[in-house]
């Protein structure tokens, strides 16, 4: 299932850069797309604002059918103070903005396995396939909305996959 | 090299997408659908002259040996979705005359205007009088003057059967399935926002501005389509129904979907419930009576 993890991941990063190539990060001083796995990353004492965190939650594994099914859970996290510019009152049209990326990003709902513990990453033969998100209610922090998306990634285990 | 396979499960799929067909009602031809050729178009770009009408919901199929059935909803009110859920003659509401006669089809309408040479199926010439009458955001009709014809009218759709001749110089652009939404005006030509279902306007037809459509409870008039049904799978697997011949076989219905579960009495999404009867068609590989075609193309790579 660390294969679909990953394929989820990298697709929803390579998507957020077409979509908004502005939205970065800077991690371990270097700029990447403003995306990245939290249990891929050293502890935060906070989550960082203007990008979104994939935490992996809940696990289900379907082992009737021809080819066992995984369904992980994963939760979108992400948060805005708004711009300096505008002195944070602009958080919740940042916010918005960033419901609507996260949308966008999910589809199409699918996206094909590739295995990228090798060099190169290998493509395999089935895709990882996803619902619709479940939005959450937003959380305010004094000046700090936060807001989570929910989603489920399916998968086939593939043969000599893990 | 040798690739690897996989055992593929039982397709998953979210939503279904329907496309439609004119059939020819004169000489009782359908279209045809061919999954040798067509299985992997493009969901949004369907080969011709297959109309896409969107995904639909709560699709139910009805299987006996000597008959079938099947019911969906539309998610959206267009002039083809309306027709096909009414299963009745379905209508424009031509822009009516000034000074008009109320009339629960539509009143006496105002006169239509010649559509020049050099139209195209997305972009209709008028001359500079008759332009001056449109605007952007305008919806049209265009189709021939009736002139006394009896039989089924309307080409290459038919929108409607008439036992004897009516008196209606616009009847047929009150039952056409040429319409469309006019997005621009130039100086010369209106712009379409999608293009005429029939094509580029035959020489003669007229165009005429519509406010909305209109169907009546009862009428002999039965819509008959041939219809696709496709579920896109997870793996790129495709299922296809096929029906040559599909035919309403009930009245208008609607269903009410409340937008919030938890609100049942606040704002609901109303669709369109469409039931529809599958007529059966010869096969000519083997001279069988065929009223669907189920058709699979399995993922790649997995096993068959």
């Amino acid at each position: 299932m660390q294969n679909a993890k990953d394929s989820f991941y990298m697709a929803l990063r390579t998507r957020l850069v077409a979509i908004n190539p502005a939205r970065t990060i800077l991690i371990r001083g270097a700029v990447r797309p403003g995306i990245l796995v939290e249990e891929a990353e050293a502890p935060f004492a906070q989550l960082p604002n203007d990008a979104y965190v994939l935490r992996w939650q809940a696990l289900g594994v379907d082992t009737d059918l021809a080819s066992t099914m995984d369904g992980i859970e994963c939760e979108i996290l992400y948060s805005t103070c708004g711009t300096q510019v505008f002195g944070g009152l602009d958080r919740g049209r940042m916010l918005a903005a960033m419901d609507h990326e996260v949308v966008a990003m999910l589809q199409p709902y699918h996206t094909p396995k590739v295995n990228y513990s090798v060099q190169p990453a290998a493509t395999m033969q089935t895709q990882v396939f996803w619902d619709e998100p479940a939005f959450t209610a937003i959380t305010v922090q004094r000046d700090r909305l936060s807001r989570s998306a929910r989603v489920t990634i399916y998968s086939y285990q593939e043969q000599g996959e893990a | 090299m040798t690739a690897t396979s996989f055992s593929a499960p039982a397709p998953v799929a979210r939503r279904v997408r329907a496309y439609f067909a004119p059939v020819n009602r004169a000489t009782q031809t359908p279209v045809l659908f061919d999954p040798s050729q067509s299985a992997t178009f493009n969901l949004d770009a369907p080969p011709a002259p297959w109309i896409d009408l969107g995904w639909i919901e709560n699709f139910t199929r009805r299987s006996a040996s000597i008959a079938a059935q099947l019911s969906f909803e539309f998610l959206s009110w267009t002039k083809l979705t309306m027709a096909l859920a009414t299963g009745s003659q379905h209508m424009n509401l031509l822009a009516p005359a000034t000074g008009a006669t109320a009339a629960a089809d539509g009143a006496k309408a105002a006169p239509a205007v010649t559509v020049q040479s050099g139209s195209t199926a997305s972009a209709i010439q008028l001359s500079s009088a008759d332009i001056a009458r449109f605007a952007a955001g305008c919806m049209i009709a265009i189709d021939a003057d009736y002139t006394g014809q009896t039989g089924f009218v309307g080409s290459p759709v038919s929108g409607a059967y008439l036992r004897q001749p009516v008196s209606d110089a616009d009847y047929i652009r009150r039952v056409t399935f040429n319409v469309a939404l006019v997005l621009g005006v130039s100086s010369t030509s209106l712009i379409l926002a999608q293009p005429l279902p029939g094509g580029a306007p035959a020489a003669g037809a007229k165009l005429q501005a519509i406010t909305g459509f209109v169907d009546r409870e009862g009428g002999s008039f039965y819509q008959e389509w041939s219809a696709l049904f496709v579920l896109q799978g997870s793996q790129g697997d495709r299922i296809f129904f096929h029906y040559p011949r599909l035919q309403s076989m009930a009245g208008a219905e609607e269903d009410a979907i409340p937008l919030d579960s938890r609100h049942k009495s606040g704002l609901s999404r109303v669709l369109l419930k469409g039931q529809f009867l599958a007529l059966p068609v010869t096969d000519p590989l083997d001279s069988e009576r065929i009223l669907c075609y189920r058709s699979f193309k399995p993922a790649a790579y997995a096993l068959i």
